[in-house]
């Protein structure tokens, strides 16, 4: 077997473009999906009932149903409430952030209920709201605990956003299937492809530990 | 200052408080004792609505409880002090007491800084601003959990069970603060284990047994001349 080096360097820089888009759509999911994840995360386990109904079936939805079908939807259904062509980026944020929020709204859940009760008595007992005291004192607690469970979960989808290459996003996937088109040299460029996601995932990972051992180095102060 | 009558609380098929009648006045230290189980904890948490009585009138201040729609109002006015503490762990022992005020009263940042500082030095405290809850002992948490208390400027002050969880050398020196507390005119009514403390600081001392006021009376009565047989149970043991 041949394995054409030269076409690897050549088609790098292409590759690379599109490693910085996965980059970019991810950030911007990981972000709707925090913000998405973290609301419907509260409102699970708050007391108002239809909001904890929203919650259960939206996550039970976008857990329940594959990242690649609910990219179709969101793309072609777009089009039919807006009445414009599905902008690409648009849809790919939006489902992957969607996706994504429905996991970390359960990684929210759980780490909101593993802090101790006592913590809501005292903050009420001191006249804090129900909201107040989700703000001020559970969820900056919560959320430095499940920064583990966070990390894992956007290495995750970083991988994961390699099916919007199904909406025509030129993606690194994307990128490296339309050289693959030109070139017919699958195996050097998904080999390529895999060594940047692999470096890509290896460097958030990191970054979580890191994040981690501060917070716990505040945590011992 | 609190006014209970008729209450009744239940968790699910079980009564723990049936009926109680109480009024504490201003200024007046009321400790509750009796054995675990009792409802004396689930009594103290009626007044300030952490539990949400079956059935009954709680009035604190002179404004009736009722629910959610004043309840944050009156819990200004109701200081607590919980067995574990409850400290925030995320935050320094200054941040613990400028948090609420703050939030709560739209306090500015300096004003409630010099408060909390003013209450640290208080509760003999003052060189541990900085530091998070888990660098202070058990008996410091709890002054601290003290001062956080009172730096709303609350009326009275509910304290339930504030040295179980503490070891034997530190119970001291929560024990003063909250003596001092009291001679300073703080209306409290305390859930406790001390019998010591309880007779020498409380002006009246209830027996609570089977969800309800069995007995009460100032501390010599109580503890001189016990008129049920419970009572005198209960106390030769821990006495």
């Amino acid at each position: 077997m041949d394995f054409n080096v030269d076409l690897v360097i050549q088609s790098f820089p292409l590759l690379l473009l599109g490693a910085g888009i996965t980059i970019k759509i991810t950030a911007l999911s990981v972000a709707v999906g925090i913000v998405i994840g973290l609301f419907m995360g509260i409102a699970r386990i708050g007391r108002i009932k239809i909001f904890r109904w929203i919650a259960a079936i939206y996550v039970d939805f976008f857990r329940g149903t594959p990242l690649l079908i609910q990219i179709f939807l969101v793309y072609f259904a777009l089009p039919l409430m807006t009445g414009q062509r599905s902008d690409p980026y648009v849809a790919a944020i939006s489902a992957c952030g969607l996706n994504s929020g429905a996991y970390v709204a359960e990684i929210f859940r759980s780490g909101i209920q593993s802090i101790d009760k006592g913590q809501m008595e005292a903050g009420r007992s001191l006249g804090m709201t129900w909201v107040q005291t989700m703000r001020y004192i559970v969820v900056p607690q919560a959320f430095k605990r499940v920064i583990p469970q966070l990390g894992n979960e956007f290495i995750a989808l970083l991988k994961d956003s390699s099916l919007v290459s199904v909406i025509g996003f030129e993606e690194l996937t994307r990128r490296g299937q339309l050289i693959i088109a030109k070139t017919y040299a699958s195996v050097e460029i998904w080999t390529c492809v895999a060594i940047i996601y692999l470096i890509m995932t290896l460097t958030i990972s990191r970054f979580v530990a890191f994040l981690e051992w501060r917070f716990a180095k505040d945590d011992r102060h | 200052m609190i006014v209970i009558e008729n209450l009744h609380k239940a968790f699910g098929e079980v009564e723990v408080l049936k009926g109680v009648n109480l009024h504490i006045k201003p200024q007046e230290v009321v400790a509750l004792i009796g054995p675990s189980g009792s409802g004396k904890s689930t009594l103290l948490r009626c007044m300030n609505y952490l539990e949400e009585p079956t059935s009954g009138k709680v009035t604190v201040a002179g404004t009736p409880l009722d629910g959610e729609a004043n309840i944050n109002k009156v819990r200004e006015e109701v200081g607590m002090v919980f067995q574990r503490f409850n400290l925030f762990p995320h935050m320094t022992a200054l941040e613990n007491i400028m948090l609420a005020p703050m939030k709560v009263k739209k306090v500015s940042q300096e004003e409630a800084q010099k408060k909390a500082r003013e209450l640290l030095e208080r509760v003999g405290l003052a060189d541990k601003a900085d530091n998070y809850p888990s660098q202070l002992s058990g008996g410091q948490q709890q002054r601290v959990a003290i001062a956080r208390a009172l730096a709303m400027e609350p009326k009275v002050m509910l304290f339930d069970e504030p040295t179980s969880a503490l070891d034997p050398e530190m119970v001291g020196e929560v024990l003063d603060v909250m003596r001092s507390l009291a001679k300073d005119g703080m209306t409290m009514a305390i859930v406790t284990h001390e019998m010591g403390f309880a007779r020498e600081v409380a002006d009246r001392v209830l027996f609570i047994d089977g969800g309800g006021i069995l007995e009460q009376g100032t501390p010599a009565e109580i503890f001189e001349h016990p008129q049920q047989e419970r009572t005198k149970s209960f106390l030769s043991k821990v006495l």
